[in-house]
C-alpha cells in the first residue's frame, strides 16, 4: 500500500502552463477526489501520475519512491478510464487476464487471478463474452476487474461513472466505496460531479485553473470553504455568491450564503424578492427570486411549501451560516 | 413498389447489364469459337462448342507460359500485399498516434506517391543500380511503392477510429510500444485490412503496365503480359486470345466475391460506449 506524494508538480503544453505547481499529500489508503471545472488540469494531473503525462517538472513519489520518470507500467498503478478502453477484440476473461499475460505469468496463475477478481465483482457468467455483448454498468465492472488483477498500489480512476445512467451511477458508487473499503487500496478519482465527490470521498481536492483551491474533507469544505470558488462550487444548488454593494454592507469583498441558509417568508424579512421560477424536487422545493437589493437569489425550503410566481417573497440569512471572504 | 420505384430499378439493373454482364457474356461466347469464327469477334454463337480444345492450347502456349504467368503473379501479389499490410499499418499507427513534425513530413512523403506521376526510365536505372532489374523482388518492391501512399491513407483515417485510451490502457498493463501495435490495434485493423488487401490484390494481380516496363523477360511474364502470346502485328489468334482473359479474370474474381462479404467494418463497437 502506498502513499502518494505531489511536490511542485508542473505541465506546460506549448506556451501554457496547464498545471501551475501542485503540491499535494494523499495517504495510504485514502480515497481522494479530485474535482474541479472543466479545464481545470484535473485529468491531466491524474495522467500525470499514471505516467501517460510526462510532468515538465517537479516530483511524484508512490509509496516513498520517486516515479517521476518511471514507465506506467513500473509505478504500481492501475487505471480505470471514462470510456472502459477495454479490448474489443477480446474476451472478458481476456480482457482482465492481459496485463498477467504480458507479463507472461503462467496460465494457472493467470486463471486463478482472474477467477478470483471475477468472483469479486460478480462477472463469473460473462468471462468468456466480448465486451460489445455486455451492458454499461458490466463493462465498468470488467475496467474495474483489469484494474484490480494488477494487484496495485494506487487505483486511479478518470470520471469511471460519466458514462452510466443515473440509477446505475448511484449503485456503482456504493459497489466502489465498498470496494475501497474491502481493498483498503490508494485510490485516487476524477469527477466533476460533486455528489461523487461528496460522498465517496475521505479527502477532496477542488482544482482551479491549474492549482489547488482547498484540500479537506467533503464536510469542512461544506462547512468551512476557504474561497468563494469553493465556496460556489461545493453544494447544490449552488452558494449565493454577492461582490459589490451587498458585501461591503456586510463588511467584506464577497459575501455568501447557502440556499439552504435562507429563510422564506412571505410576510417579512431581511430582503425582499419577487418568485421567477419554483422548482419543486419533492422532498425540497427550490425557489429562484429577484431580489432587488441582491440582484438574482436561490433557495432552498421545505417541499410542502410553494410559491406564486410573481409573488413577493422576503428571504433572511441565517447568521450561523454566512461567509464572507 | 411503387411504379416509379420499379422503373428506377429496372433502369439501374438495365444499365449494369449493358456495363458489367454483355462484355463478360462477349468474351464467353468468344472464347469457345474456332479461329476462323471468332476472327470477326461477335454476338453469334459458335457453331460447335470448342470449350475444351481451347482451353488446353492456351494453356499450353509457348511451354505452359500462362501457368508460368500465374505463379509469377501469384508471388508478386502475395509479397506485396504482406509487405504493404505491415509497413502501411505500422505508418499509418505511427503517423495517427504521434503527430510531429517528422511524421507529418512522412505522411506528405507517402501522400506524394498518389500525386506524382512515377518516372519509368528512373526507376529502372536505379533497379538495374541495385541489381534488381528483371526480379521478381524487384517488381514486388515497385508495387508496395506505388501501393503504399493509399494503404498508408486508409490505415491512418481508420486508426483515428480506435480510441487512443485503448493504447493507454495497454501501456498500463505493461505493454511495450511493439506489443501495444501487434496486441491491440492490429487486431483492431481487421476491416480496413481486408480492404486493403482485395483492392490491392486486384490491381496488382491484374497490372498490365508495370510489368511490361519493369520486369521484361520470357521467364518473367505476368498474367496480363500473356495476352501478348495471341496478339501480334501480323497474326492474331482472337478465340485464344478470350480464352486467355476469362482464365486470368477468374482469380481476382473469387477474391471479390470470397471478401466482399467480409469487408464489414464494426470491429470496434464495444470498445466505447456505444
Amino acid at each position: 500500500m502506498a502513499r502518494v506524494e505531489l511536490k511542485d508538480l508542473r505541465k506546460n503544453f506549448g506556451a501554457v502552463e496547464v498545471i501551475k505547481g501542485v503540491d499535494l499529500t494523499i495517504e495510504d489508503g485514502e480515497f481522494c477526489v479530485f474535482v474541479g471545472p472543466s479545464g481545470c488540469g484535473k485529468s491531466t494531473l491524474l495522467r500525470m501520475i499514471s505516467g501517460l503525462e510526462e510532468q515538465s517538472s517537479g516530483m511524484i513519489e508512490i509509496g516513498g519512491r520517486d516515479v517521476s520518470r518511471a514507465e506506467p507500467s513500473e509505478r504500481g498503478i492501475a487505471m480505470v478510464f471514462q470510456n472502459y478502453a477495454l479490448y474489443p477484440h477480446l474476451t472478458v476473461r481476456e480482457n482482465i487476464g492481459f496485463g498477467l499475460s504480458l507479463a507472461r505469468r503462467p496460465k494457472s496463475e493467470i486463471a486463478e487471478k482472474v477467477a478470483a477478481v471475477a468472483e469479486t465483482l460478480q462477472l463469473g457468467a460473462y468471462l468468456d463474452r466480448k465486451p460489445k455483448a455486455l451492458s454499461g454498468g458490466q463493462r465498468q465492472r470488467v475496467a474495474i476487474g483489469r484494474a484490480i488483477v494488477r494487484d496495485p498500489q494506487v487505483f486511479l480512476f478518470d470520471e469511471p461513472l460519466s458514462n452510466l445512467d443515473a440509477a446505475l451511477r448511484s449503485q456503482m458508487r456504493i459497489e466502489l466505496t465498498e470496494l475501497h473499503e474491502r481493498l483498503g487500496a490508494t485510490m485516487i478519482y476524477v469527477t466533476h460531479d460533486q455528489v461523487e465527490a461528496m460522498t465517496m470521498a475521505d479527502k477532496i481536492v477542488v482544482l482551479n485553473g491549474g492549482r489547488i483551491e482547498q484540500v479537506g474533507p467533503p464536510m469542512e469544505l461544506y462547512q468551512r470553504p476557504a474561497t468563494p470558488f469553493v465556496a460556489g462550487f461545493i453544494g447544490s444548488p449552488k452558494m449565493n455568491l454577492y461582490n459589490g454593494k451587498v458585501a461591503e454592507e456586510m463588511g467584506c469583498r464577497t459575501y455568501g450564503i447557502r440556499p439552504e441558509h435562507l429563510a422564506l417568508s412571505e410576510t417579512e424579512g431581511r430582503w425582499p424578492g419577487t418568485v421567477r421560477h419554483v422548482e419543486r424536487l419533492g422532498a425540497d422545493t427550490i425557489v429562484h427570486m429577484d431580489a432587488p437589493d441582491l440582484g438574482p437569489v436561490i433557495a432552498r425550503t421545505d417541499g410542502s411549501r410553494s410559491f406564486a410566481q410573481g409573488s413577493t417573497v422576503w428571504v433572511t440569512p441565517n447568521p450561523e451560516f454566512e461567509f464572507r471572504y | 413498389m411503387k411504379p416509379r420505384q420499379i422503373l428506377n430499378g429496372g433502369l439501374a439493373l438495365s444499365a449494369s447489364l449493358v456495363i458489367f454482364v454483355i462484355p463478360f457474356l462477349f468474351v464467353l461466347i468468344n472464347a469457345m469459337k474456332s479461329p476462323q469464327e471468332a476472327s470477326q469477334p461477335d454476338f453469334a454463337l459458335p457453331e460447335r462448342w470448342l470449350f475444351w480444345e481451347n482451353f488446353v492450347t492456351t494453356v499450353q502456349t509457348r511451354d505452359y507460359a500462362l501457368l508460368l504467368a500465374y505463379w509469377n503473379s501469384t508471388v508478386i501479389t502475395v509479397g506485396a500485399i504482406t509487405l504493404l499490410v505491415i509497413f502501411g499499418a505500422m505508418v499509418g499507427y505511427v503517423v495517427q498516434r504521434r503527430p510531429s513534425t517528422v511524421t507529418r513530413i512522412v505522411y506528405m512523403v507517402a501522400l506524394s506517391g498518389l500525386m506524382i506521376p512515377p518516372a519509368v526510365v528512373p526507376t529502372i536505372w536505379l533497379l538495374q543500380s541495385v541489381g534488381l532489374f528483371k526480379t521478381l523482388n524487384g517488381m514486388i518492391l515497385i508495387q508496395v511503392a506505388y501501393g503504399l501512399g493509399f494503404t498508408v491513407l486508409l490505415y491512418r483515417s481508420f486508426i483515428g477510429t480506435i480510441p487512443r485510451e485503448l493504447d493507454e490502457a495497454a501501456i498500463i498493463d505493461g505493454a511495450k510500444p511493439w506489443q501495444v501495435f501487434f496486441k491491440v490495434v492490429l487486431p483492431l485493423l481487421k476491416p480496413v485490412t481486408l480492404t486493403v488487401i482485395v483492392v490491392q490484390s486486384i490491381s496488382i494481380f491484374n497490372d498490365f503496365t508495370h510489368p511490361l516496363y519493369y520486369l521484361p523477360g520470357r521467364d518473367n511474364v505476368t498474367v496480363q503480359l500473356t495476352l501478348y502470346n495471341f496478339q501480334s502485328q501480323f497474326a492474331s489468334q482472337m478465340n485464344l486470345l478470350f480464352m486467355n482473359i476469362l482464365l486470368i479474370t477468374i482469380p481476382p474474381l473469387i477474391v471479390f466475391i470470397f471478401f466482399n462479404r467480409q469487408i464489414v467494418a464494426g470491429m470496434t463497437s464495444g470498445a466505447v460506449k456505444g
